[in-house]
């Protein structure tokens, strides 16, 4: 189902003490203290997740797919993204913890990293077929392209048209088990599982596609329990697993969640990682005002190092990106993806957007431009006689927020308690 | 047109500050936003302005940024006390540059700074004073129909 405005990062109202940290932490001024709570604008978050990481009252809140979804299907296949092989340490193999998944309520799981290979060679055909505009921005991190749709409008047309590989692998998937198992397609459950909010919200309000391929996606927080269980109870087994690996992992591919592990494959093009959500914004200001056009694919995804720095998951991310980049190491560049296989499957579109990414509707102070004209310059008014101090105690993050607050109709001067106080 | 229908504002900018390179710029381009104004023009004024306030960083001591947004139109003036320019009419022909090595290692200086802001914009007006300064003037208006 396509919803309007869904969003994974919700305030939970019994836990919220209505302090500062969220308020300062989101990146777009999305979060207002009201009545003592935290509310969120709806059409400014991006679900980045940064709120959830700072609130040291556990008040922030990311609706995943809980287990009891998965009730209704008859078959259940799991594809978790790559950071998972980073979360249990270097004694657990990648083989070991997809078959811990697969027994902690999965009939089949598959490894992405093939997925993620291919991706990558199709990014790079893509790239040969167009050389512009210039730079072109990965479409992987769904925050990403949420940021362009409302901050960057300019951009969209930037956005690298090829799915990101979670996607891509559930349509594969899609269309060979219900044929394979003979199973009606309804009846299959394909979940990701996750370190990120907002993959939740490209499943239930996709950017480029009409509909999902995916069905849910369960956080690394909430399963990593019981694959933790089922690691130690088959530590024997996993033994005798070592001598008999079943997946072909994909050396390209391994490094995906890591920053720069999307374009380490490309041979041809030249490419630029970006990652943390501050310096995202950065850059695509840059690329916004005209630079970095001899760069041809830039790859932004706004958790610290990569997907592996993602709010949901369990190890601390510098002992999981070592683990990965050990992984990475062992990998080396094996490739195990066919490029004729790529190729065959991109000139079908097959790997391509449903459709391009579109803006949303921008917020303007009014829709009149005189309007907004004299309403900007009472903002600018109002927000020289603030304290500049920042301090939130009005419930915006920032002086210059609650002067554009004002002006819209969302709060009073009078809610600075520093303006007040000289009125006295 | 009425003076309350024109928004203005000052922006100084300081020759060599690397490091604030694209603030003003960047501070324009979300005025414009909340003003209303459209993608096209918003991206031709982040982009002009850009390259504007890059000038007077590289080349000037000092300078100052002078927006005017009326529905109309977009105006940025530029006023910076530096070099100059001796010969605009070479200025204004793509890839000629008078940055040093450092600054094109930096990424900066490729010769296509004045050519671009007169791409993205309608009016583009250059005066300059050897050894005292320039001025750009710089219009976009906001039905421009250029790319």
């Amino acid at each position: 189902m396509k919803e309007k405005n869904f969003h994974s990062i919700h305030i939970t109202k019994d836990k919220c003490i209505g302090c500062v940290h969220c308020l300062t932490a989101c990146p777009t001024k999305a979060i207002r203290v009201r009545d003592g709570k935290a509310q969120i604008i709806d059409e400014l978050c991006i679900d980045c997740g940064e709120c959830l990481r700072v609130c040291p009252y556990d008040a922030v809140h990311s609706h995943t797919t809980s287990f009891a979804a998965l009730d209704h299907f008859e078959y259940k296949v799991a594809i978790p993204s790559t950071v998972l092989y980073g979360q249990f340490g270097a004694a657990n193999l990648p083989t070991e913890i997809l078959s811990a998944l697969r027994r902690g309520g999965f009939n089949e799981v598959y490894d992405l990293s093939s997925i993620c290979e291919l991706n990558c060679a199709a990014v790079e055909e893509y790239l040969n077929e167009h050389p512009r505009p210039r730079p072109f921005i990965t479409a992987t991190c769904p925050v990403v392209v949420r940021l362009i749709q409302g901050r960057y409008p300019a951009l969209c047309g930037q956005i690298l048209p090829i799915e990101p590989p979670r996607e891509i692998a559930a349509k594969i998937l899609r269309t060979i088990l219900p044929k394979a198992l003979n199973i009606a397609p309804e009846k299959i459950g394909i979940i990701h599982i996750t370190p990120c909010p907002a993959k939740m919200v490209s499943i239930n309000s996709p950017a480029t596609l009409n509909k999902s391929y995916l069905d849910g996606a369960i956080s690394i927080r909430d399963i990593y329990p019981q694959i933790l269980n089922a690691l130690r109870k088959s530590q024997e087994d996993a033994l005798m697993r070592h001598l008999f690996p079943e997946t072909q992992f994909s050396g390209i591919g391994m490094g995906w969640s890591l920053s720069g592990g999307e374009t380490r494959g490309l041979k041809n093009h030249q490419a630029v990682a970006v990652s943390g959500i501050q310096d995202t914004m950065r850059v695509l200001d840059q690329v916004e005002a005209g630079l970095l056009q001899d760069i041809d694919l830039l790859e932004c995804t706004v958790c610290p190092d990569g997907c592996v720095g993602g709010p949901l998951e369990v190890e601390n991310r510098f002992l999981a990106k070592s683990r990965i980049l050990q992984l990475v190491a062992a990998a080396g560049e094996r490739a195990v993806v066919d490029p004729k296989d790529v190729s065959r499957l991109y000139h079908k579109n097959f790997l391509s957007f449903d459709h391009p990414v579109s803006p949303v509707e921008s917020r303007p102070l009014d829709r009149d431009p005189t309007k907004a004209i004299r309403k900007a310059k009472r903002r600018e008014k109002i927000f020289v006689d603030l304290p500049r101090k920042d301090c939130g105690v009005c419930g915006a993050p920032d002086c210059r927020t609650l002067a554009d607050d004002v002006v819209r109709g969302l709060a009073h001067v009078d809610d600075c308690p520093f303006v007040k106080k000289e009125k006295r | 047109m009425a003076a309350e229908d024109v928004y203005r504002q000052e922006f100084p900018v300081k020759g060599g500050d690397f490091a604030k390179a694209g603030t003003v710029a960047c501070r324009i381009k979300e005025l414009l936003k909340d003003l209303g104004l459209d993608v096209k023009t918003v991206r031709r004024a982040a982009i002009a302005a850009y390259e504007a306030e890059m000038n007077v960083i590289m080349y000037a001591w000092q300078g100052r940024m002078d927006l005017a947004v009326s529905p109309e139109e977009v105006r940025i003036t530029v006023d910076d006390q530096g070099p100059g320019i001796a010969d605009i009419e070479l200025a204004m022909t793509e890839g000629y540059s008078t940055a040093t090595p450092e600054m094109r290692e930096l990424g900066f200086g490729a010769g296509m700074g004045l050519p671009n802001i007169k791409r993205n914009s309608d009016v583009f007006h250059v005066d300059s004073q050897t050894g005292q300064g320039t001025r750009l003037e710089i219009i976009i208006r906001t039905n421009g129909h250029k790319p």
